[in-house]
Formats: structure tokens, C-alpha cells, sequence
């Protein structure tokens, strides 16, 4: 039905062009899921636009062919193209809140699109109605009145399904349509998504970096990097079977929330941008690859069927089961090579304590501001941190999990509760900046984290510059390389800016500011959820070697259940402020006690592709 | 601050000078800094070197000249480059002179009104509630006043003079200063980083002063340059009415305001001080966007 042939897409940066999108080729039937998988700056969005005859200004398509139910969407004129979407072809965007206008309600919204279908005014609300109930939204005759921002993303994403699917499209195309979501919409939204399908016969083209979700939602799976498609075939061959090196890195870079523990191997560097593709001779992925040989840089190697239906570009595709060898560093692994998370000696006296800490936010409302309404973020929290011990707080949005870390590190005050650090109550603002040097931050955006007008020299070593600079041991130069060395950054980037980092290096940069005042405590919040897969397992294994090297504790605020199973021994559950539940990560994670607990772990798409997901998940 | 320079090992030169000279190099590729910068400094120097510069005094009459024409019309002579006023005034000469009065005001009105303004806008934005509500409604209350009549009633009470006038420009325009900054510190208080300084154990004063003011400054030297403008159109306008500077000082505004009976019989007596005007204040504009573009970084970046 859907059909990319040799799809070549050029992009004419200030006199030379790259081709971003090299020899694109993949089909999709009637009915069928096929995912597009690939890290950020992998041409996966790009495919997606060009669909949608979006193509941006400098670029251009030099070759190829895209057929859609008989004819070539490139041949078609503009007018004809756009009659075809959102008809037969709908898309289901990334962001759910930008997509919808903030000024209309829903109801406006979803009017206005079932107009431009060409359904009858009189037959809008009827048809919008049941839509939106289609998707399970509650109470949708109330829904239509309400504005988007009064609406959850999972729900705003269901009302863009609900709109997709109204026109009965023969093809949906989903951009990274549960990345801004957390664990349980995601897996409600896919759930979703796969239920419409079912009813309409719908095809889906999702694009994803989530090769594990993929594998679980898809028919067949092709992989992209930089611009070439590396692997493409059924979804449980690619996954199970994969025989190109990105492809086994790339899933086996993402920690798992059963099984036996183990190491992440990382792959070095990062994806080539746009302007450094035109520099590559042969095989885009030689750079990182661990098994390149001579022949890789050579030529662009081509894409080959290695089984029925699993074509493969690589040269020395990998053997099925081999063990490939991926430049790991040692750091992590013990002497029997088993994976465990640094954990702390209860024997010790702990280093942070938090006792019966509640934090309420008081909002005024009403015109002077007369009514003072509570909204309690933390309640009644106790939990404490041994000396070089990886604790993670898991929850949803809204759990108050970043609460307890503005708490730890002293930027919100107890509303009541003791926060013990060393066994001492800091009181006074003196004590309050002492003991900032024994518990730093690592912030969730590397982009807000980072002055842009500071150089990486000056923000590793931004701590020189305030008053307490008595107590540091090194001249500031010697410490900036020492820690350019420990957060593995080349030295080139001392006088670079953030703005000239990726976004790997900056957290990099981020980590290595916070460990500058060699602290006993690092808090992180979120840390890796804005990285590609590579870069997290790069960023996970830092971190470890980091804290077993310095005996520094941490605490990590996740929603990502498989990292803080990677990293931390223990873990606490957060629900709407209240611990649900808390302990041993293997045993929780094994055992989960909490039907909250529960939930989020059914919500974590599961290493084996064999295992229905998302399964029994209600939907809320 | 003293302390930190004596404990803190002096940062290598190399380490500095990109930042700098990056800035410096980015400058010089804009357009507008160098026309812009290039009508200010002409005309700084005709003001510095009006003495010299100028054919006549400027307070000259010459009555058996009334009213000449410029020179390159029937009529004119070479004596009077630009004609001659109703008093038989050298219009050029005036011109030139003029424009000292007009860049004093200019630059150190708008000096003035930054500072003030930025000032309780870094507090105002840096430390939110009590601080903040309580500015914010000062400057609420400020700006419901016309900023005619408040600064009539100023020069009014405090007598005429340049010292006078600029202080009447300051204390009407340092709220639009407050306003527009206050709305940026507000965003960049938020950002991760200001967090970060405090955690790494800045002060307030010193978060504020490395971390918050250098994100506002390309926004404080666009609001500058716009604010030399206005300066010299309110400088204008009150000379205009005879309320700014004392007769036996010349002023561009002044210009007008005597031009105003003869506009019918000679119009360059009028066109030279509408022209002195556009063309420095088009010039303000000009160089204060240039200079802002250059030392955004996220602009910079963006250009190259």
C-alpha cells in the first residue's frame, strides 16, 4: 500500500550537498505496523515529512519513488498531495500539548478538522462524540467545553487519536507519539492506538527511538542510522536475530527491568551531524563500529537480504548469538563479571536523612489573593542515604518525585520533617551553604542547566568563583582537566561553549560542575531522559565509575524503571507525594508488593519481544 | 570580590580572550554597527569640535543677513553654508552646536534610566514576591502618570537647565527599563543554572551579578540605544516649548521652535534641525541593534 523506494533526500548546506536521507527503501501493507527506529538526527522524522510533502527549505528529494495506493506521491501536484492528507493519510504528532491550539477547546479543534474532511455540520458533533468515546476518553460530551491545557498529554493524545482515526485513514503516520509521555500513558496510548487500528485496518508507520517498543507494537522494523536504513525486517528477527552492530548496540544499550543484571555496552562518540556526513567515505556507522575493518571505510557497503526478509547493510554482519565485542570499560563489572548497583553499608551512619518530611505549596486564589489553597507535594517522606549508596525515586509526573530533590539539596524548605545531613540539622543560613558542599545537583536539561555565556572551563569550575573557594585543594586549571578527565570529555572542550556541545557532552559538563566541590551526595533529576539510548548508556556507566571511584552517593529521580534498576540498590516508589512503596530494587522490582508498583512495571516494554505488550493495563 | 581575586589563581589569558574576541569579530560583520557607529562618532566629533568646526557663534546675529538661503540657491552665499535664521543665526553653526546639548542628554539620560531601571528590575525579578509586587506596583503607579506633565511639573519645580532636563528624562523613563528587563529576569531566574550557581555557594549578589545580568545585557544596550533616541526627542520637545535649557543655549529643539514663524520663507531653517534629529537617532538604533546581535551568543551562533 505504502511503498519508499530508493529514497534519496538532499540537503544543500551553503554550497555543497550532503544527502541526508540516503537509498531509503521499505514497504508497508495494508493493515500492518512498520516502525522506524533510530536515535535523534537518524533521518527517522525526516521520512515522516516527506510524506507529509513537509519537506524543509534546502532540502530536496534527488531520488526515488514513494507509491501510495498506486500512485507516486512525488508526482502529484500540491493540491492533490494535501487532499490526501489527513483523508487517507493522518498523522499523530510528538508534542500532544503544541499540537492542539491553546485558544479553542477541543470541541473547536476537532470541528474545524472534521470541516476540512468535508463532514456535514450537522453530523460534527455526533461523529466527534463518538470518537472521542471510541478512545475511552471519560465523559466526552463535557470533554468538547474543556481547553487543552486543562488536560493531562496522555489525554490530549488521545483526543489527536480520536481526531486521526475520524476520517478513516488508510495510513497513520505517528512521530514519537508517547516520548513526551510517561510510562503509563505510553503504554495506554499504545494500547490505543492498536485497538483503533484493529477496528479501521489501519496502516501505522510509527517512528520511534525505543527499539524495544518497537519491537513489541510493529510487524516489521527497519533501523536507521544517519540517514541509511541499517537493518530492516520482521520485528522479532531484527530484534532476536539482529545482524548489524548498531543494531545488537542499540538494544543492548537499554538496561532491563527483569533478568539477570549486566553491564551496558556503550558504543563511542556520538551520530554524525548533517554537515560531518559529506566527510564519510564508506559506512556511516564505521566511526563507532567495534568490529570495522579497512574494507568499511572503503565504500558505502549495500543492503543485502541475509535471511528471507532481513536485509542487512553491513559488510561482516554479525554471526546470530556471537558475542560482539564492544569497547566496555571494566569500571562497573566486579570480578565474576555479574552486574551489581553500588549499594551502601547499613552499618554506617547514613549520610542523608530525610524524617518525616512534608513540603505543602500554598497557592493563593481569588482576586486578593484571600483564599489559601494546599497542594501537598511531599507527605510524611522518611528514607535515608548510606555513604556511596545509588538510591532511585520512581514515579509518574506529578509525584512529587523532583519535590523530594529540590528538598535534598535545600532549594525548597520543610513545611515539617527533619533533613538530616551527617546526622546534623542544618539551621542558619551559614550551615544551609555549608552543607551545599556536601550535596550537589545534576539538573534534568543540560540546556537550562548550562549559562550559555560560560565556557566549559568556566562552568566545571564555577565553584572557584564563589567565596568558599579556601576550602578547594587544586589550582583551578589543574582541577578543570582533572575533571574533564573524570566526566571523559576531550580537552579541546575547555573553551568551548554549550551551545558548540552535543547533548551527551553537556550533561557531561553538568555532572562534572556538580562534582567540582567533590561532594558526598549528587543529586540527579531525570538526568537521561532527554539522551539517546548510546549516549544513556554512556552517561549510566559514567556515573557508576564516577560514584565507586569518588564514594559518592547518589539518589536518582527516574521515571525510567530499567535505569534506576541499573543503577540503584535501593528504591522508593512515589504516588501523588506518598512512598507506596520502598526497598531492595531486585527485590521490589521482583516482587512488586503495590498495585502502583505493578502498574509502572507492566508499563516498561519488556526485553523479550515474544511477550504480548501492552497487555492488561487499564485504561485509566 | 577582592577576596576571590586574591585567592583565585589568575584564569590563563587564552582562556578569556576567545569570549572577547569572538564578540569583537562579530561586530565588526555587522552592517548596522558600522553605519550606525560611524553617523555617532561623526557626529561625537562634530560636537567635541564645535568650536573649530562651525563657521560662526552660534548665538552671532547678523541682521543684514536675515533669512539667507543656503549657499547652493540663488540667493546664498558661501558665508552661510545652510542660510541664515530669522535673527540672521548661521543655521549650521547652530546645527553643530546643537549637538552637543543633544548627545549630553542623550547618553547620560540613558545611562540614567538603565541603571535605575535595570537595577530594580534585577531585584524586582531576582527575588519575586514582596520585592517584586512592591516595584512592579510603583512602576504601575509611575506609568499612569503622563509623562508629559510629569516631566512639566519637574522642570517646572526644578527650574531649566540640561542637568534638569536629563533628570526629567530618568525619572519618566527608567520604568520602561524596569518593565522589559524585569520580564526577562523573570525567565532567566528560572532557568536551571541560576539554581546551580546557588547550589555551587553564590551569594545572591554575586548569582545575580555572573549569572542573571550578562543574559539581560544585549536586551539592556537595545533598550539603551532606543532610550538615546527618545532622549533626544524629549530633549526636543521640551526645548520646543521653551522649558529645557536657558535661550542663550542651543539646542536643536530650540531650532525648531524659532524656525516655527519663518517655515513659510526660508524651510531649510527648519529641515536642518528635523534632519540633525532623524539622522542621529536612526543611528542609535542602528548600532544598538547591531551590538546586540553580536553579543547574543545564541544569535552569534546562529549567523555563522
Amino acid at each position: 500500500m505504502l511503498s519508499i523506494s530508493h529514497l534519496t533526500l538532499t540537503a544543500h548546506l551553503g554550497g555543497q550537498s550532503v544527502e541526508v536521507l540516503r537509498d531509503v527503501s521499505l514497504t508497508l501493507e495494508r493493515g500492518k505496523v512498520l516502525g522506524l527506529v533510530g536515535e535523534s538526527g537518524a533521518g527517522k522524522s525526516m521520512i515522516g515529512r516527506v510524506i507529509a510533502g513537509h519537506i524543509p527549505t534546502g532540502f530536496e528529494v534527488t531520488k526515488g519513488r514513494i507509491v501510495f495506493d498506486d500512485t507516486d506521491l512525488l508526482t502529484l501536484n500540491r493540491k492533490a498531495w494535501r487532499r490526501l492528507l489527513g483523508r487517507r493519510i493522518a498523522f499523530v504528532p510528538q508534542e500532544p500539548l503544541t499540537a492542539l491550539n491553546p485558544v479553542l477547546t477541543i470541541g473547536q479543534t476537532f470541528a474545524e478538522h472534521l470541516a476540512h474532511l468535508g463532514v456535514p455540520a450537522a453530523e460534527r458533533r455526533l461523529l466527534m462524540l463518538q470518537q472521542l468515546d471510541s478512545v475511552h476518553l471519560p465523559n466526552p460530551t463535557e470533554l468538547v467545553h474543556r481547553y487543552p491545557h486543562e488536560l493531562s498529554g496522555g489525554q490530549c493524545q488521545r483526543v489527536l487519536i480520536a481526531m486521526a482515526f475520524a476520517a478513516n485513514p488508510a495510513l497513520i503516520v505517528a512521530d514519537e507519539p508517547t516520548t513526551a509521555l510517561d510510562v503509563v500513558s505510553q503504554a495506554t496510548v499504545l494500547r490505543l492506538l492498536a485497538e483503533q487500528r484493529r477496528i479501521h485496518q489501519t496502516a501505522m508507520l510509527l517512528i520511534t527511538h525505543d527499539l524495544r517498543l518497537a519491537s513489541h507494537v510493529c510487524d516489521d522494523i527497519e533501523v536507521l542510522y544517519a540517514g541509511e536504513q541499517v537493518e530492516y525486517g520482521p520485528a522479532t528477527e531484527v530484534l532476536r536475530r539482529s545482524r548489524h552492530p548498531y543494531t545488537w548496540a542499540l538494544d543492548h544499550a537499554t538496561p532491563d527491568v527483569h533478568g539477570p543484571q549486566r553491564q551496558l555496552p556503550t558504543l563511542a562518540g556520538q551520530m554524525p551531524g548533517v554537515s560531518a556526513l559529506s566527510g564519510i567515505s564508506g559506512c556511516r556507522f564505521a566511526a563507532r563500529c567495534p568490529q570495522s575493518q579497512a574494507a568499511c571505510t572503503a565504500e558505502p557497503p549495500a543492503l543485502a537480504e541475509r535471511a528471507s526478509g532481513h536485509w542487512v547493510r553491513c559488510i561482516y554482519p554479525r554471526e546470530v548469538g556471537a558475542r560482539t565485542p564492544v569497547a566496555a570499560d571494566e569500571a562497573g563489572s566486579t570480578a565474576t563479571g555479574a552486574w551489581r548497583a553500588p549499594r551502601g553499608d547499613a552499618a554506617t551512619p547514613s549520610l542523608v536523612e530525610l524524617q518525616d518530611a512534608t513540603l505543602r505549596y500554598t497557592a493563593r486564589r481569588g482576586i486578593l489573593g484571600q483564599r489559601k489553597v494546599h497542594n501537598v507535594a511531599v507527605n510524611q517522606l522518611s528514607f535515608r542515604v548510606q555513604p556511596g549508596e545509588f538510591v532511585g525515586i520512581v514515579g509518574e509526573s506529578g509525584s512529587g518525585k523532583s519535590s523530594v530533590a529540590r528538598l535534598l539539596v535545600g532549594a525548597e524548605q520543610l513545611t515539617s520533617g527533619r533533613l538530616l545531613i551527617e546526622g546534623q540539622q542544618p539551621t542558619g543560613a551559614k550551615a544551609l551553604r555549608l552543607t551545599r558542599e556536601h550535596v550537589q545537583m545534576i539538573f534534568q536539561d543540560p540546556h537550562s542547566a548550562l549559562n550559555p555565556r560560560r565556557s566549559v572551563y568556566r562552568l566545571l569550575t564555577q565553584a572557584y568563583e564563589s567565596d568558599r573557594m579556601a576550602s578547594q585543594r587544586h589550582p583551578r586549571q589543574e582541577r578543570a582537566h582533572q575533571l574533564l578527565n573524570d566526566v571523559g570529555l576531550p580537552q579541546d572542550a575547555l573553551m568551548r561553549f554549550p551551545s558548540q556541545l552535543s547533548g551527551g557532552q553537556k550533561q557531561r559538563v553538568n555532572i562534572g560542575r556538580a562534582l567540582c566541590v567533590m561532594p558526598r551526595l549528587v543529586v540527579a533529576d531525570e538526568i537521561v531522559s532527554g539522551l539517546d539510548v548510546s549516549v544513556q548508556a554512556q552517561v549510566l556507566n559514567l556515573l557508576i565509575e564516577l560514584g565507586r571511584r569518588h564514594g559518592i552517593a547518589l539518589v536518582l529521580i527516574s521515571h525510567d524503571l530499567s535505569v534506576v534498576r541499573y543503577l540503584c540498590s535501593r528504591v522508593v516508589v512515589m504516588q501523588r507525594g506518598n512512598v507506596v512503596e520502598q526497598g531492595n530494587t531486585e527485590e521490589v522490582f521482583a516482587n512488586p508488593q503495590h498495585p502502583y508498583t505493578r502498574l509502572l512495571l507492566a508499563s516498561v516494554p519488556p526485553a523479550d519481544p515474544s511477550i504480548a505488550w501492552p497487555s492488561e493495563i487499564a485504561v485509566a | 570580590m577582592t577576596a576571590t581575586a586574591l585567592t583565585t589563581p589568575p584564569a590563563p589569558r587564552a582562556e578569556r580572550f576567545p569570549v572577547t574576541r569572538a564578540a569583537l569579530r562579530q561586530l565588526a560583520l555587522q552592517r548596522r554597527v558600522w553605519v550606525g557607529g560611524g553617523i555617532l562618532l561623526v557626529i561625537l566629533l562634530l560636537a567635541v569640535f564645535a568650536p573649530w568646526v562651525a563657521p560662526h557663534d552660534p548665538l552671532e546675529q547678523d541682521l543684514l543677513h536675515m533669512l539667507t538661503p543656503p549657499m547652493w540657491a540663488s540667493g546664498g552665499s558661501g558665508d552661510f553654508p545652510l542660510g541664515t535664521d530669522g535673527l540672521g543665526r548661521c543655521v549650521l553653526s547652530r546645527a553643530i552646536y546643537g549637538a552637543r546639548v543633544a548627545l549630553t542628554v542623550a547618553i547620560v539620560a540613558a545611562l540614567g534610566s538603565m541603571l535605575l531601571g535595570s537595577t530594580l528590575a534585577l531585584l524586582s525579578g531576582y527575588f519575586g514576591g514582596l520585592v517584586d509586587r512592591a516595584i512592579s506596583y510603583l512602576v504601575d503607579l509611575w506609568m499612569s502618570f503622563p509623562p508629559v506633565v510629569l516631566s512639566l511639573i519637574l522642570l517646572v519645580g526644578l527650574g531649566t537647565g540640561v542637568d534638569k532636563v536629563i533628570l526629567a528624562v530618568v525619572l519618566v523613563d527608567w520604568t520602561r527599563f524596569c518593565r522589559v528587563i524585569r520580564a526577562d529576569v523573570l525567565v532567566i531566574r528560572r532557568r536551571d543554572y541560576v539554581l546551580a550557581a546557588r547550589l555551587i555557594g553564590f551569594t545572591h549578589l554575586r548569582t545575580m551579578l555572573r549569572e542573571v545580568l550578562p543574559a539581560v545585557v544585549p536586551l539592556m544596550i537595545t533598550l539603551f540605544s532606543i532610550e538615546m533616541g527618545v532622549a533626544i526627542i524629549v530633549e526636543a520637545t521640551l526645548s520646543f516649548i521653551g522649558l529645557s535649557v536657558p535661550p542663550e543655549i542651543t539646542t536643536w529643539g530650540q531650532m525648531l521652535a524659532d524656525a516655527r514663524s519663518d517655515m513659510q520663507s526660508s524651510a531649510c531653517v527648519m529641515l536642518t534641525p528635523v534632519l540633525c534629529i532623524i539622522v542621529t537617532v536612526l543611528g542609535c538604533n542602528l548600532f544598538g541593534d547591531g551590538v546586540r546581535v553580536a553579543l547574543d551568543p545564541r544569535l552569534r551562533l546562529r549567523g555563522e
